[in-house]
């Protein structure tokens, strides 16, 4: 019998083609007769266009569109995950650096710039706001026109949305200490390695798309819509991203691309630059006012928390990461009364949209900071402050909500075992713990189709994107696990909507989970046709027959599936085909629309030096312990939690964007953003899981990936802290600011 | 990038000529990541890109004879930082070019591109400047020795005139024993563009030679022959006074994105006390006490 | 008018010769021109390696190189590194230790990897932290590169 794939790290699905260079990538996907793309847009981060001239960009000798606003169906037609208020181009203003006005398609890219290049752009610059506090000022100009706002009360504002999440009575609550403090988050970019890339062509009567998507079904239905098509006749091609991290999710430049492709009847791709990827996606930017009140035993009696999350200039996601991220701000602790207000705050800048963590990792450097500097002030230990008020396993710590769904002291335990937590520490170091929480997907459908060919091989097919967290490889060892096949004989095919079944999307840590409960029922339908067929040949009575991990059970004997498959498709072959579905519904009534499948849950502990002449922090130790449930590959769980404390670490010692008075951004791309290298390393990492099978996917599993780098910030300032003394409230804590701080401190 | 005629002469008399004729409608190329990304950000649109690797008066390559050590315009980075005569007698220019950008670009950037860009961050400036480089440079009125410290004037420009190509950088081999380093500020341990640079020598007669650089429009070179800063006895209020008078040139950019001023002139002397600390520390194990 | 030259180079082994737009970098030419679509674009400003070749023996970003600049020699890409279907033991040790996420920085932590091998059979930790900081990853595999180029080191082969 073959032996378990669940718990093993086979290497990775998909791998070869990735270190052979074989690997198509969309920009590595080149149609005959494509045309390629560029971008115009102006230099300023808002401005009235008055008129765009295309004549010299025309006379460019290959240049065979230049498209404007002007180009497309009137009224503009918009789009959006949330709202559909982003134009498919920019009509009549600009709304942020990088807003194009025009795109270029050419018989090669040399044609294509310099055609952009020539377009005359006619702009009257406009005052942009790009800080909560411009954005909020009475006077500010509103960043969306209210006729887009429906009949939101609102709209009168650049406040897009408050989110509003309590329970219990924060203002009559009693405490003995209350901390208040005020923390910012920065604006930061995913920088995934690949750069967005978009291709459209004309297909017969419909298109075909291809794009570093991340939900190539979402983007099916919006271009459907878009364009005035059956779904049947969009047909989106999805490689394998080079890295998303949320910044691929949704919809960007494809429907300026389709438009494109149609109107020249020709394939049109579009690669963005690097820089161009900072002005197309980002995290949002927060300032937070946490409130908490404390006993002097520690516990805590009340948190008030405000979230100022800075967005974009259209919604994208960004809404849904300000209600869903703050929900759990208050942290997976049994607090009595909690008031939490976050407001989507609309702003002159690049449309903030998901990013790993998705609106949690804002609060969470609040709300942890603020515990710290409560537990000081009580004198009582951080750890200690933390454990004792952890929600216990099945604690309705966010009332009528999921309950706590993992024994979460347990990875708090081992962080601070790991770290060394309480040991004497070396002159001039700290330590430092925090936990985080994120929701896991609260609604949602994932369905899949597995063949099982007649040799036992198996075709998987399952519409999640493989963006490098592996999914892939997760999905095959399912397979293989449930139906005997060896894993090398299981092809996973995803990423084209015209012969995938529909997942939803490929986000909130969910695949393991909702598309890997998908082919789970997919085999089980499967191994029920198995089971037919065997009691068919052997006269058995189906209900005496079992068929489980590519086991067949029946009385007296026990076959490989094959044993069954073979005799059982006969002279005529075949196959066996069986459907699945991972579906959690939603729920009217619940402010997230569901309440949570499960919780990704994180303890990061880190011991931290700092060069108190520089302010260099240097990461000496790391630890990471997420609740998983069950890790079905635990080698790509390790590569997801290293790499998540590694992304931490770059938005809380590195990460920036730096804008100009005008708002403009001053450091697009490579040179002037910094990202954690090789050398940039903790000195010692430690990654370890708790695997208590408690979660809601197939044996035991959690979704997890996002979990690690929810607490860095918070860990590491903490270390910082107690290092040197000083309470920095502002990321990134790059040498300089250490440095500010470390001179407000001595007061110089 | 738009594009441009491409030249690549083999002789230095027709890389002179070509590039005196071109004048401003021509860039020189040596080992390209400098000028490429100007080319592609437009910030350089030459007519004419001169690629000058071939000329064989430019080559790359470190030679040593009478007293002097020479270094080809073209030689690279990489081949600095592991060259026997550099890390022999000018260690803090094998540091310095061990640390400009990474592993592939210190494959391809030159000497002669690093001090032609005049980038007041320039890596190898400071230590060249300590160590009294003189640039060799030919144009159409001949040979021309020009010392360093003659040789930037601002950020982007140097004193080359029109024709002119720096064709080796030549060092004068010690006649004292001296120990040097050589420091920069980042952003992140990472590769990355400096916020300071500094480079510290001192020598066996006590004299010290400090250059620093990203804190000004060019690098600036400071002597001090008190032989204070070199004596592990002298009080800290006495090496402070010597710093202040060679800081004093620094006036970093309001405006820089890397770092804020307050910082750079703080971290100038950071680096300083630190340069000057870990040299004192080295000459007393390197150079044990005459009997 | 055409502004292209001529230009001979061998890539992979193979002798090639083309012509190429001066202003077109190597990059651009092994991409676009020779469809070897294994070296990534990325950054354009070489800092992040996505771009990596090796020129006479030496890695390059290749986004900083004009393709005219490489008459002459000899460049080796990822399509290269394998010998036909079999993949070299460093290929093998990243698959082995994860060292692959989502594969867009592979290629250039391939070649760095390989031209830090090639120089030093045995390098240490840090030492191979200095020789791949030039290859930036987002996915954050650094500690599984490592790991990979350890026990390629360790197999004794590149």
């Amino acid at each position: 019998m073959s032996t378990s794939f669940i718990g093993t790290s086979p290497n990775r699905v998909g791998g070869i083609d990735r270190v052979n260079g074989l690997q198509e990538y969309v920009a590595d996907i080149r149609l005959p007769n494509v045309l390629e793309a560029k971008l115009v847009t102006v230099d300023c981060a808002r401005a009235r266009i008055i008129s765009i001239d295309a004549s010299a960009a025309m006379q460019v000798p290959g240049v065979c569109l230049v498209m404007t606003a002007a180009d497309l169906p009137q009224p503009m037609p918009r789009f959006g995950p949330q709202n559909e208020d982003r134009p498919v181009i920019a009509v009549g203003e600009t709304k942020f650096h990088g807003d194009p006005v025009a795109i270029v398609a050419a018989e090669t890219k040399d044609a294509a710039a310099e055609g952009a290049r020539l377009v005359r752009v006619e702009y009257e610059e406009l005052p942009p706001v790009f800080t909560v506090a411009a954005a909020l000022d009475p006077a500010a100009p509103l960043v969306q026109d209210p006729s887009l706002r429906g009949n939101d009360p609102l709209a009168s504002t650049n406040v897009l949305h408050e989110h509003r999440v309590g329970w219990g009575d924060v203002d009559a609550a009693h405490a003995d200490l209350v901390v208040e403090n005020s923390y910012s988050f920065p604006m930061v970019t995913h920088f995934a390695i690949e750069p967005h890339a978009f291709m459209a062509a004309p297909d017969g009567d419909g298109i075909a798309i291809w794009s570093s998507i991340q939900h190539p079904n979402w983007l099916q239905k919006i271009m459907a819509k878009l364009l005035g098509l059956p779904l049947a006749k969009v047909r989106v091609f999805a490689p394998d991203p080079g890295g998303g991290f949320g910044g691929k999710q949704h919809t960007k430049y494809e429907p300026l691309v389709a438009f494109a492709a149609l109107k020249t009847g020709r394939p049109v791709r579009l690669i963005l630059t690097l820089d161009e990827t900072f002005q197309a996606v980002r995290r949002a930017s927060c300032e937070i006012l946490v409130r908490t009140g404390l006993n002097t035993d520690g516990k805590i009696v009340f948190q008030d928390i405000k979230a100022d999350y800075l967005i974009g200039a259209y919604t994208d996601i960004a809404d849904r990461v300000v209600g869903k991220g703050s929900y759990p701000g208050a942290g997976p602790y049994n607090v009595p009364a909690v008031r939490i207000l976050a407001r989507s705050i609309l702003s002159h800048t690049v449309p903030s949209t998901a990013f790993r963590g998705f609106g949690n990792p804002q609060i969470n450097w609040a709300v942890e900071s603020n515990l710290d500097e409560g537990a000081r002030a009580l004198g009582m230990d951080r750890l200690e402050i933390r454990l004792r008020n952890l929600a216990r396993k099945g604690d309705a710590f966010i009332p009528f909500d999921t309950p706590a769904d993992g024994h979460w002291d347990q990875a708090v335990r081992r962080a601070a075992e790991l770290i060394g937590w309480g040991k004497p520490l070396a002159p001039g170091r700290g330590r430092g713990i925090a936990v985080g929480i994120k929701s896991g997907p609260t609604t949602g459908l994932s369905q899949s189709t597995v063949r099982l060919l007649a040799d036992g091989s198996v075709v998987v097919f399952a519409g999640t994107s493989d963006m490098g967290q592996g999914a892939r490889t997760v999905l095959a060892q399912i397979a293989a696990e449930e139906l005997g096949a060896p894993l090398g004989s299981v092809t996973v095919v995803m990423g084209d909507t015209a012969v995938v079944p529909y997942d939803q999307q490929t986000s909130a840590s969910r695949s393991t989970v909702l598309m890997g409960n998908s082919v789970l029922a997919a085999c089980r339908s499967v191994q029920a046709q198995i089971r037919t067929m065997a009691a068919r040949l052997h006269g058995v009575d189906e209900s005496q027959i079992s068929v489980d991990r590519g086991v067949v059970r029946m009385p007296g004997r026990n076959l490989t599936i094959l044993e069954i498959l073979k005799p059982g498709l006969g002279r005529l072959g075949g196959e066996v085909i069986g459907n699945g579905e991972g579906r959690k519904e939603a729920e009217p009534g619940h402010p997230l629309g569901g309440a949570p499948a499960f919780f990704e849950f994180n303890c990061t502990a880190v011991e931290a030096e700092v060069d108190t002449e520089t302010g260099d922090t240097t990461i000496v130790k790391h630890v990471t312990v997420s609740d998983v449930g069950k890790a079905i590959n635990p080698l790509q769980v390790r590569m997801q939690d290293e790499g998540a404390a590694i992304q931490g670490l770059g938005h809380t010692l590195m990460e920036h964007y730096i804008f100009d008075e005008k708002g403009r951004i001053r450091n697009l791309g490579a040179i002037d953003y910094r990202i954690p290298t090789s050398m940039d390393l903790p000195l010692e990492i430690h990654s370890e899981t708790i695997e208590n099978a408690d979660g809601p996917g197939p044996y035991g599993a959690k979704g997890m990936s996002e979990g690690a780098l929810l607490c860095v910030a918070a860990a590491v300032a903490g270390a910082v802290r107690e290092a040197t003394g000083v309470f920095i409230r502002d990321l990134p804590l790059t040498p300089e600011r250490v440095w500010r701080a470390l001179n407000e401190r001595d007061g110089r | 990038m738009q594009t441009f005629a491409y030249q690549r002469p083999v002789t230095l008399a027709e890389a002179v000529a070509l590039l005196d004729a071109s004048g401003s409608d021509a860039r020189v190329m040596a080992g390209g990541t400098d000028l490429i990304i100007r080319l592609r950000d437009g910030s350089a649109q030459p007519k004419v890109v001169i690629d000058v690797k071939r000329i064989a008066e430019m080559c790359p390559g470190v030679r040593e004879r009478d007293g002097l050590v020479t270094i080809g315009a073209m030689t690279v980075m990489a081949d600095l930082a592991s060259n026997e005569l550099i890390r022999r007698h000018f260690e803090a220019l094998a540091e310095a070019a061990a640390v400009v950008g990474s592993v592939q670009i210190r494959n391809r950037a030159t000497i002669a591109g690093n001090i032609c860009n005049a980038s007041p961050a320039a890596d190898t400036a400071p230590s060249l400047l300590v160590y009294g480089a003189v640039v060799v440079a030919e144009g159409p009125g001949g040979t021309r020795r020009i010392p360093i410290d003659d040789f930037f004037v601002r950020s982007g420009v140097t004193t080359l005139a029109r024709g002119e190509l720096v064709v080796a950088i030549e060092l004068p081999v010690p006649t004292h024993r001296r120990v040097a380093v050589h420091l920069r500020r980042t952003r992140r341990r990472g590769h990355d563009l400096a916020s300071v640079t500094l480079c510290c020598v001192i020598d066996d007669t006590g004299t010290t030679r400090l250059s620093y650089g990203s804190v000004g429009p060019r690098p600036v070179l400071t002597t001090d022959e008190s032989g204070v800063l070199a004596d592990p006895a002298a009080p800290e209020a006495a090496k402070a006074a010597i710093f202040e008078r060679m800081f004093a040139g620094a006036s970093p950019s309001k405006r820089s994105m890397r770092a804020g001023p307050e910082y750079r002139l703080a971290m100038l002397r950071v680096l300083g006390s630190r340069a000057v600390r870990t040299l004192v520390e080295r000459m007393a194990a390197e150079w044990p006490a005459e009997a | 008018m055409d502004n292209t030259l001529p230009i001979e180079f061998t890539v992979n082994g193979r002798r090639q010769a083309i012509r190429v737009a001066p202003h077109h970098t190597l990059l651009d030419v092994l991409r676009d021109d020779l469809g070897l679509t294994g070296t990534k674009e990325c950054c354009l400003v070489g800092e992040c390696g996505a771009c990596t070749v090796m020129v006479d023996g030496r890695i390059v970003d290749s986004c900083l190189m004009l393709a005219v600049e490489a008459d002459g020699a000899e460049i080796k890409t990822v399509e290269g590194l394998a010998e036909g279907a079999k993949l070299t033991p460093l290929q093998q040790a990243f698959l082995d230790k994860g060292a692959v996420q989502c594969g867009f920085c592979t290629p250039g932590q391939l070649m760095a990897a390989h031209a830090l091998l090639a120089e030093n059979p045995h390098p240490d930790i840090g030492e191979i932290q200095e020789g791949l900081a030039g290859n930036l990853c987002r996915c954050g595999c650094y500690y599984q590169i490592t790991e990979a180029i350890l026990a390629a080191a360790e197999e004794g082969v590149r």
